[in-house]
C-alpha cells in the first residue's frame, strides 16, 4: 500500500499541473491574532483579488493610487491576499492584512494591523531578508507607524520616497546609508492601506 | 482468368457488402492497433519520465533524511554527513553511468516569522546536476556556471516567497555573501519548487561543511542489475542506499495490470472481427450456392471453391487491416489528445507509439484471424454438390 501510495505521488509529481500566485498569510494565525488583539473573541479570513474585485479597471485605480505600477513576476493582477476581520463578539475590533513586498535580498511581508477606522494599530514585518533585518524588524521601528493613515501617505511617492505627511517625513531609516529595503517597506505599507480599503469596501458591499 | 481473380471479381460484384465488411475489420484494426500503441507508448513516457529524475539510487549517510519535508518535520535538524571522499568509490564501479554530489543544509532564519524559521538549500554539482534532472526546465534564466561561486538558482515556489527574479541579490542567513540570482525553475509540483539551489563548494563553504555531503545520486547503466549494486554499496560503511528500481518496478507492476486490461479489449476487438467475417463469408456462401454448385458442374474442384472463399477472406481481411492501420496512423494525435483529456495523469511524451513492428504484427493478426474465421465457410462452399445446388434453384 507504501508502494502503492508512493508511486502515485510520484506519478503526480511526474505530471505538472499549473497552480495561481503566492498569497501572504499569517503563519500561525491563532497566535497572531490574539497577540495583536488581546480582547479577541474570534476572527473570520477572506480571500480577495484585485482581477475578481474589479479586474484592469480596479487595477489602474490601485496604481494611481500608489503612485507606482504593478510590476515583476510576482506582483500580478491575481495574486490573493488574505484579510483578516477581528471580533470581540459580534463586534469588529480591527483587521490584519498583509502583502508581499520585494526586498533587496529577499521577499518582504509586511502585515498592518488596523482599526475599524483604518488607522495603524500595529507594524509587523513576518518575514524579511536584509542584512539589517533585525533594526527593521525592531519594536522602535514598528512603533513608528501607529496612528498613521491613507491620509498621510495619499501623497507619498514611492519612485522617489518623497512626499507624504510629516508623520511619513519623519519615519526613521535605522540604517540610512542602506535605505532600499525602508524604501520597499514604505511601499509596502502604501499598497497595503490602498487594498486594505478596497477589500473592506468590497466585503461590506457584499 | 485465375482464382484470384475471380475473388477479385466477386468482391466487387457486391460492393455494399464488401464495403461494410472491410469497414468493420477496418475498424477493428484501429481499435487493436491504437490499443497496441497506447500500450507501448505509455510504457515508454513513463520509463522516459521515470529515468528523467535522474537518479535511480540515492546514497546518503545513514540516517540522514534525503527529503526536504523529512527535515522541516525535523525542525532542520538530523543532518548527517558523508565525506566527499564517497564519490571517487563510487564512480569506480563498473556500473555506474554517472554520479552527483549533494548537500542539504538547514539553516535557521531569525528573520523569517514571529520566531524565525528554517530555510533549506541544496548544494549542487553544477557539472552533474542539471544533466542528471533534465526535466527540470527554467521560467527565466539558467543553471550556474562551473565554476560560479556566487550564483544562486530558485524552485519556482521559493522565488515566489522571495520575489525573486534572474539578476537579483540574495542573502543567506548568516551570511554577508550577496548570491545573484542566476536563474527560476518552472513550477515542477516537487521538493524542487521550494528549493534554493547554489554552487555544491559555495554551500560548503558558506556552512563549513567542506569535504562534506549528505547525499549522492547515482545513475547506473542500463545493463546493470540495480539490485546487485545496491548490495555492494550496503557493504559501504555507515550508509543508506535509497533506491528508485523499487518506485520504478511497483509504478511497472501497476503499468502491467493496465496492460492487460488493454490487451484483453484488444482481444474482443480481435474476436469481433473473426465473427464478423465468419458470418459476412458464409452469408456469402449461402446466397452463391447455385453458382457455386454451377461451377462445380463447370469443371471446378472442391480445392478451387475453398481457395476462391479463402481468397477473398483474405482480401477483405487485408483491406480491412491496411485502412484500420492508416486511420489509427492518421488519427494518434487525436486519440492521444483524447487519452489526455480523459487521463487524470499521464506522463510526458507519445502515449501512443506506432511503429513498423505493431503496424506489421496487426496486419499478420488481423490477416491470420480473417483467413481462420473464412475457413469454416470455405469447406462449407466446397462441399456444396452440383446437383442440389442447380435443382435448389427450382
Amino acid at each position: 500500500m507504501k508502494k502503492l501510495m508512493l508511486s502515485l505521488l510520484l506519478l503526480s509529481a511526474l505530471c505538472s499541473q499549473s497552480f495561481g500566485a503566492v498569497g501572504c498569510d499569517l503563519n500561525d494565525p491563532d497566535r497572531d491574532v490574539k497577540r495583536f488583539f488581546p480582547q479577541s473573541t474570534g476572527y473570520k479570513t477572506a480571500y480577495m483579488s484585485v482581477d475578481k474585485l474589479g479586474g484592469e479597471t480596479l487595477l489602474k485605480e490601485i496604481e494611481e493610487k500608489l503612485g507606482d505600477n504593478f510590476s515583476g513576476l510576482y506582483e500580478t493582477i491575481d495574486v490573493p491576499y488574505t484579510l483578516y476581520t477581528i471580533y470581540q463578539k459580534d463586534k469588529i475590533i480591527g483587521y490584519i492584512h498583509g502583502i508581499n513586498q520585494k526586498g533587496q535580498y529577499g521577499g518582504l511581508q509586511v502585515f498592518l494591523v488596523y482599526l475599524p477606522d483604518l488607522t495603524i494599530e500595529d507594524f509587523y514585518c513576518q518575514k524579511l531578508t536584509s542584512k539589517k533585518a533585525k533594526e527593521l524588524r525592531s519594536r522602535e521601528f514598528a512603533l513608528q507607524f501607529n496612528g498613521l493613515t491613507f491620509k498621510d501617505f495619499e501623497n507619498y511617492d514611492p519612485k522617489t520616497a518623497q512626499g507624504g505627511s510629516d508623520k511619513v517625513k519623519a519615519l526613521k531609516n535605522p540604517n540610512p546609508q542602506d535605505d532600499a529595503d525602508f524604501k520597499a517597506i514604505l511601499r509596502a505599507v502604501k499598497k497595503n492601506l490602498i487594498l486594505t480599503k478596497i477589500f473592506i469596501n468590497a466585503k461590506e458591499a457584499k | 482468368m485465375n482464382i484470384f481473380q475471380i475473388s477479385y471479381k466477386n468482391l466487387l460484384r457486391r460492393k455494399t457488402r464488401t464495403f461494410f465488411t472491410v469497414t468493420g475489420i477496418m475498424l477493428s484494426a484501429w481499435v487493436l492497433v491504437t490499443l497496441l500503441g497506447f500500450n507501448r507508448g505509455y510504457e515508454n513516457s513513463l520509463n522516459n519520465d521515470i529515468d528523467a529524475m535522474g537518479f535511480q539510487i540515492i546514497l546518503t549517510a545513514k540516517g540522514c533524511p534525503y527529503e526536504a519535508a523529512t527535515l522541516m518535520l525535523k525542525g532542520g535538524t538530523g543532518l548527517r554527513y558523508m565525506p566527499q571522499s564517497i564519490v571517487a568509490d563510487v564512480d569506480k564501479s563498473p556500473e555506474v553511468s554517472k554520479t552527483s554530489a549533494m548537500l542539504m543544509h538547514a539553516e535557521f532564519d531569525p528573520n523569517k516569522g514571529e520566531n524565525g524559521g528554517t530555510s533549506i538549500y541544496l548544494g549542487i554539482d553544477p557539472q552533474t546536476y542539471p544533466e542528471m534532472k533534465p526535466y527540470l526546465q527554467f521560467q527565466q534564466g539558467a543553471w550556474f556556471n562551473e565554476n560560479s561561486q556566487d550564483e544562486i538558482v530558485l524552485g519556482f515556489e521559493a522565488a515566489e516567497l522571495e520575489q525573486r527574479e534572474i539578476g537579483d541579490l540574495m542573502i543567506l542567513p548568516g551570511s554577508e555573501t550577496e548570491f545573484k540570482v542566476a536563474g527560476i525553475l518552472k513550477r515542477t509540483g516537487t521538493q524542487d519548487d521550494g528549493m534554493i539551489f547554489l554552487p555544491l563548494k559555495a554551500l560548503q563553504k558558506t556552512f563549513g561543511k567542506e569535504g562534506q555531503l549528505t547525499m549522492l545520486g547515482i545513475q547506473l547503466k542500463r545493463e546493470a542489475d540495480a539490485n546487485l549494486f545496491e548490495e555492494e554499496l550496503y557493504k559501504l560503511q555507515d550508509v543508506q542506499v535509497v533506491s528508485m528500481a523499487q518506485v520504478k518496478n511497483t509504478i511497472m507492476s501497476l503499468v502491467t495490470s493496465a496492460k492487460v486490461i488493454v490487451l484483453s479489449i484488444a482481444f474482443i476487438a480481435f474476436l469481433i472481427a473473426m465473427f464478423g467475417v465468419l458470418n459476412t463469408v458464409l452469408m456469402s456462401v449461402f446466397e452463391r450456392y447455385q453458382e457455386i454448385g454451377i461451377l462445380k458442374s463447370m469443371g471446378a474442384l472442391p480445392s478451387d471453391i475453398f481457395k476462391m472463399i479463402l481468397i477473398e477472406t483474405a482480401l477483405l481481411c487485408s483491406l480491412g487491416a491496411a485502412f484500420g492501420i492508416i486511420f489509427s496512423l492518421a488519427f494518434a494525435d487525436a486519440s492521444e489528445k483524447i487519452i489526455r483529456y480523459f487521463l487524470p495523469f499521464t506522463p510526458n511524451g507519445n502515449l501512443i507509439a506506432i511503429d513498423l513492428q505493431i503496424a506489421a504484427l496487426s496486419f499478420a493478426a488481423i490477416a491470420a484471424i480473417g483467413i481462420i474465421g473464412g475457413i469454416y465457410p470455405s469447406i462449407r462452399a466446397a462441399q456444396i454438390r452440383p446437383l442440389e445446388a442447380i435443382r435448389a434453384n427450382d
